[in-house]
């Protein structure tokens, strides 16, 4: 089944105003969706929360998405990342952060398997796998677990200012070398 | 405001730990409203959120919890979109308000109430609605209980002078409700599973009858009080 010929147009016509359509998206989509939203928010009735606000944003916004610039999936996911990141902003962030599932094992390159097999995640998955460790790891707790500097900093005891010139050179070399 | 005195790779790196998550609440802010005027902001946010997009394969995917999308359905839409259809005029034509306000108002209320009602810990979410007043004031808690439902009064109030309150359930996809029995003065009654089987989506209302309970089997007078059994939130 190729998902992305199947969710653009039910996008295009959730755009038109059609629930049915948000909902065949929600059906497919939410599981996934939910995981993105839980993983930030470790927090179930949070990420709940979250992913209804991503879903009125969805509704809202479906004609902004454009086929031609992204992978639907990509898109959706986007929506449920910020606002399971505003709802961890307005927590002050206060969650858990010292889950030992969470990233307390190093992020090796291998560990970086589940990235997506397409051209794209391969890419990133090599270029991840030439930066440091720390940085790797930084870039990781940031965008899978929405830990801020301040969390990563304590997570990986070390100064603050250390951490986000760390993670901040990482994403230029990931640039660099995903040009 | 994104200060216009930023250089070009502050601008780069502001893009990259937006989409990164990394900003405080105001910088995240101010990015995602500059984003709509600031085009050349914009095609670096979406830069980088492609770039990282394959990352998002590392969350494992967890199933929402049931009745998400009931409060998602019922927070883009004011008005019902799971009503019932029986093929024939419905009985409660032309009681669209109180249907409304019970079904709604009583499922966003059900969520906020089940945190203070459901003491004990249950292994599946309780099937539960909140019958509203018309004056949105939490009137009648039902919830499912033991394999069959219980209705409590919340501000008991006593049927019209000469009349009796009868309880129905209506499954969702049947088109005629079940009569639950009369509900007694003292406001509380318990409906054994052998009469009725709670399921979600089931209307559950209150109907003004005659003595002795409507002669007919069917809802004769008019609808008091009326909801939809949901999953209670967070349990």
């Amino acid at each position: 089944m190729d998902a992305a010929a199947d969710l653009t147009p039910l996008l295009s016509a959730v755009a038109g105003g059609d629930r049915i359509a948000l909902r065949a998206i929600y059906e497919r989509q939410s599981t996934r969706l939910f995981g993105v939203a839980n993983a930030i928010l470790r927090d179930r009735d949070a990420a709940a929360d979250a992913l209804q606000d991503a879903f009125l944003r969805i509704a809202h916004r479906a004609h902004q998405f454009d086929a031609s610039r992204g992978a639907p999936e990509a898109w959706l996911a986007a929506i449920v990342r910020y606002a399971a990141l505003d709802m961890a902003r307005a927590r002050g962030r206060e969650i858990p952060s010292d889950d030992p599932a969470l990233g307390d094992q190093p992020v090796e390159p291998e560990a970086l398997e589940r990235v997506s097999a397409d051209a794209e995640g391969r890419r990133l998955r090599n270029c991840l796998a030439t930066l440091e460790e720390r940085n790797r790891r930084g870039i990781v707790l940031a965008f899978v677990h929405g830990l801020s500097h301040a969390q990563i900093a304590a997570k990986m005891e070390l100064p603050l200012g250390t951490v986000k010139a760390w993670i901040r050179r990482g994403l230029l070399r990931l640039r660099e070398c995903l040009t | 405001m994104i200060p216009a005195s930023l250089t070009p790779e502050e601008r780069e790196a502001l893009a990259a730990e937006y989409v990164l998550g990394t900003l405080e609440a105001r910088e995240a802010q101010a990015v995602a409203a500059a984003l709509d005027s600031d085009a050349a902001l914009a095609e670096a946010v979406a830069e980088w959120e492609a770039r990282l997009a394959p990352l998002i394969a590392l969350a494992p995917p967890e199933a929402p919890p049931p009745g998400l999308w009931d409060r998602i359905a019922a927070a883009l839409d004011p008005t019902p979109t799971r009503a019932p259809a029986p093929a024939k005029r419905p009985w409660w034509a032309g009681l669209r308000d109180p249907w409304r306000m019970g079904a709604i108002g009583g499922t966003a209320l059900a969520a906020g109430l089940a945190a203070f009602i459901l003491l004990r810990p249950e292994p599946e979410p309780r099937l539960m609605t909140v019958l509203l007043s018309e004056r949105d004031q939490p009137a009648w808690l039902v919830e499912a209980d033991g394999g069959g439902l219980r209705l409590a009064s919340v501000n008991p109030r006593p049927a019209p002078e000469g009349r009796a309150l009868q309880l129905w359930a209506l499954p969702q996809g049947a088109t005629a409700p079940t009569s639950l029995g009369l509900i007694p003065a003292e406001g509380r009654i318990n409906v054994a599973p052998t009469t009725i089987r709670p399921s979600p989506g089931m209307l559950i209302e209150i109907t003004v009858e005659p003595p002795g309970g409507s002669p007919i089997g069917r809802p004769t007078g008019p609808i008091l009080f009326i909801g939809r059994l949901s999953p209670a939130a967070g349990t």
